[in-house]
C-alpha cells in the first residue's frame, strides 16, 4: 500500500466493477455454490412427494449456505489476488479503495443470483403451490413474507460477499476466508439457537442470518413464525453491509478520510437502530401455525 | 524543468539509512542505477514512483510535489510509469485482462480506446501473440514483460523500471533494449540493474549507489573512462588486484592494482569501471547475492 496520501480519483468506477463482477461470475467458489444451490432447490421440488411446497419460509437456508458461503470465499480471494501487485497498481491514480469499492459493487453478482435463485423458489411454490395454514402469503401480511425472503436470500447472498471483500482486505493469513466462513456459521448458530424458542426469541436478531421459520413440527404439523419484525431486519443486514465495505475501504490509509469516517459511523448508527427496531416492533411473541395435514408425522 | 528532481532526500528504514541526502535531477533519456545490494536503489525508484515518501529532503517530479495535493499526485500518477521489482500478478487473469486492468486505474475509460492501448503495449514487449494466455502460464520472461507493458501505458513521461532485465533471456533483453531506445525519446526513464552491459547499451547516463549516497552521476563513456589504464590481460592473477578471473583464453583478466608481469592492457568495460569504483563494496555485496 502506498504511504502517501492520496483521496479517491475519478477513476471509472464502473468499469473496474465490471471486470470485477466478471470475475466474480467465473470463480470456481461461485460457480459450483450456485450449481448447489440451485441443485439442491431443483431437488427438493422434483423428489417432495408433499402435495404442496412447505416449510417455504425455512428454504432460504439452502441460498445462504450454497450461494452465500462460497461467495464470501470467493470475493476474498479475489480481493487478496491484486495484493502481489500492489505496488505496481498502487502508483496509478486508482488507489486501493477504488479497488475495494469496484469489489464491493461486484458482490451485485451474487446479489443477482440470489434473486434469480428466490424466482425460482416462487416459481416452485406457484407451481406446486402452498397449504393455506403454512406461514406465507395469506396468512402474514406480503411485506414480512417479502422482506424475509429477500434479507435471507439475495441480501445474505450480497453480504456473504461483501464480508468476503472485508476477509480479504483485513486477515491476510492463509486461510482466513475458510475461518471467517466456520466464524459466521458459528455465529449464527450460537447467536440465535439457544434464544430461538424462548420468550425473548426477538434477540436473536442480532446474528447475519436470523431463522424466522421453525420449519414444521412433525408430531402435529405445525409451524413457529418467530418474533420480530422482518423489514428492520432487512434493514439492519443492508447496514451490515454498507459497513463491511466501508471498513474494507479504511484498509487503504489515504482513503481515511473524514468523510468515510462519518460514513461508517452513520452507517453503524442506522444499523444499530434498525436493529433495536426489528427486536421491538413487529410480532414480540413466536405465532404457532394451524397444523399443516401433510406435515403430520411427515 | 526537469522531469525528476531530488535534492537532500533522505530515506531510513528503522535504524538503518537506505539513502543519505540524494541530489539528483532527471530529463529525457535512459538513465541506468547502479549499485550492489542495499544501496538504496530500489529505495530511489519507489521514491520516485510515488510509493513511498522520502523522510526529508525535495522531490519535485514533473514540477510538482508527490507530498502536495490529491491533484498533484494524480496528476503525477497520470504520467508516471512503474515496474517494481517484484511484481505478482492475479492467478485467474490472462495478461490482455491484468493490462487492462491496470489500464483501467490508469483512467482509460474509454473502452475502444483502453483495448487498443493495451494492445499497442503488448505488441511492443512482443506480447500480442500471448495476449490472451494466462499470466500463470507465461514464462518468467514473459511475466516480466506483461509487468513492462503495463508500466508503459499510456506513454508515461517519467517511467521507472527496477530490475526490468530479471529473468529475460538474451533475445529478450534485446528486445527490451529496442523498446526502450523507442520511448527513451519521449520520456526520464529511470532503471536499476545489476547488468552494467545493458546500462552500456542503452544508457547514456549512469548513477551509481552506495551506501545510501551518490558515488558517481555522469555519461557512461566517462565511466568507462575512469577505468582506463586500470584492465589488463596477464597470465597470472594479480596479487593486489580489485578483482580478476580466468577468461575462457586462458588468460586472467585483471582490474585493479599493479599490473602482473608480462600483463597486456585492455579495453576496460563499464563493469571494470564499476568494480573499481566500489572494490570491496562491490565484491562483498556480490558474494552476499550468490547462490550458495
Amino acid at each position: 500500500m502506498t504511504d502517501l496520501a492520496l483521496p479517491s480519483s475519478s477513476t471509472s468506477l464502473r468499469t473496474m466493477a465490471g471486470i470485477e463482477a466478471r470475475r466474480l461470475a467465473r470463480h470456481p467458489a461461485f460457480i459450483i455454490g450456485n450449481v448447489l444451490g440451485f441443485g439442491v432447490l431443483v431437488l427438493m421440488a422434483v423428489l417432495d412427494d408433499a402435495p404442496a411446497f412447505g416449510d417455504v419460509l425455512s428454504t432460504p437456508v439452502v441460498a445462504a449456505f450454497f450461494i452465500g458461503l462460497p461467495t464470501l470465499i470467493a470475493t476474498a480471494r479475489l480481493t487478496r489476488s491484486t495484493e502481489a501487485t500492489a505496488e505496481a497498481l498502487g502508483t496509478a491514480p486508482g488507489t486501493e479503495a477504488d479497488r475495494t469499492k469496484a469489489l464491493a459493487l461486484a458482490c451485485l453478482v451474487p446479489f443477482a443470483a440470489g434473486l434469480l435463485w428466490l424466482g425460482l423458489l416462487l416459481v416452485v411454490t406457484v407451481t406446486e403451490s402452498v397449504h393455506p395454514n403454512e406461514w406465507w402469503f395469506g396468512t402474514m401480511p406480503d411485506w414480512q413474507v417479502w422482506s424475509i425472503l429477500i434479507a435471507l436470500v439475495p441480501v445474505a447472498c450480497l453480504g456473504g460477499g461483501v464480508l468476503g471483500v472485508l476477509t480479504g482486505r483485513w486477515m491476510r493469513f492463509p486461510g482466513a476466508p475458510a475461518v471467517m466462513v466456520v466464524a459466521v456459521v458459528v455465529v449464527t448458530m450460537v447467536g440465535q439457537l439457544p434464544v430461538a424458542y424462548e420468550s425473548a426469541s426477538e434477540l436473536r436478531l442480532w446474528v447475519p442470518w436470523a431463522m424466522w421459520h421453525s420449519g414444521s413440527d412433525s408430531a402435529n404439523g405445525t409451524a413457529d413464525l418467530l418474533a420480530g419484525n422482518p423489514f428492520f431486519y432487512l434493514l439492519y443486514l443492508l447496514c451490515l453491509c454498507a459497513a463491511a465495505a466501508l471498513v474494507a475501504m479504511w484498509h487503504d490509509r489515504s482513503a481515511r478520510t473524514r468523510r468515510l469516517r462519518f460514513a461508517i459511523v452513520g452507517v453503524t448508527v442506522v444499523g444499530l437502530a434498525c436493529l433495536a427496531l426489528s427486536m421491538t416492533t413487529g410480532s414480540s411473541e413466536n405465532q404457532r401455525s394451524e397444523p399443516i395435514p401433510f406435515q403430520v408425522d411427515k | 524543468m526537469n522531469a525528476i528532481d531530488l535534492q537532500g532526500v533522505t530515506k531510513s528504514y528503522g535504524r538503518t539509512r537506505a539513502l543519505a541526502g540524494v541530489d539528483l535531477s532527471f530529463d529525457r533519456g535512459v538513465t541506468g542505477l547502479l549499485g550492489p545490494n542495499g544501496a538504496g536503489k530500489t529505495t530511489l525508484l519507489r521514491i520516485v514512483a510515488t510509493s513511498i515518501g522520502a523522510d526529508s529532503g525535495t522531490v519535485r517530479l514533473l514540477g510538482r510535489d508527490p507530498h502536495g495535493t490529491h491533484g498533484d499526485v494524480t496528476a503525477i500518477r497520470r504520467e508516471l510509469g512503474y515496474l517494481p521489482q517484484e511484481l505478482g500478478y492475479p492467478s485467474d487473469m490472462t495478461a490482455f485482462g491484468f493490462v487492462e486492468y491496470v489500464a483501467v486505474l490508469k483512467e482509460w475509460n474509454d473502452r475502444t480506446r483502453r483495448l487498443a492501448e493495451v494492445r499497442r503495449v503488448l505488441d511492443l514487449v512482443g506480447l500480442g501473440d500471448l495476449a490472451t494466455r494466462k499470466v500463470s502460464k507465461l514464462s518468467g520472461g514473459q511475466k516480466r514483460r506483461v509487468g513492462l507493458a503495463q508500466s508503459l501505458l499510456g506513454d508515461p513521461r517519467v517511467l521507472v523500471l527496477d530490475e526490468p532485465t530479471t529473468g529475460l533471456d538474451p533475445a529478450q533483453r534485446a528486445d527490451l533494449r529496442r523498446t526502450l531506445s523507442v520511448v527513451a525519446g519521449r520520456c526520464a526513464v529511470l532503471l536499476s540493474t545489476h547488468q552494467t552491459e545493458d546500462v552500456a547499451a542503452l544508457c547514456e547516463r549512469v548513477v551509481v549507489l552506495a551506501g545510501g549516497r551518490v558515488r558517481f552521476d555522469g555519461a557512461v563513456s566517462e565511466m568507462i573512462r575512469t577505468a582506463e589504464g586500470q584492465v589488463w590481460l596477464a597470465d597470472d592473477p594479480g596479487h593486489d588486484a580489485v578483482v580478476s578471473w580466468r577468461t575462457g583464453t586462458g588468460r586472467h583478466h585483471v582490474v585493479g592494482g599493479m599490473p602482473p608481469p608480462g600483463a597486456v592492457p585492455a579495453e576496460p568495460t563499464l563493469e571494470d569501471a564499476y568494480l573499481l569504483m566500489l572494490g570491496a563494496d562491490a565484491r562483498t555485496a556480490s558474494a552476499r547475492a550468490a547462490p550458495a
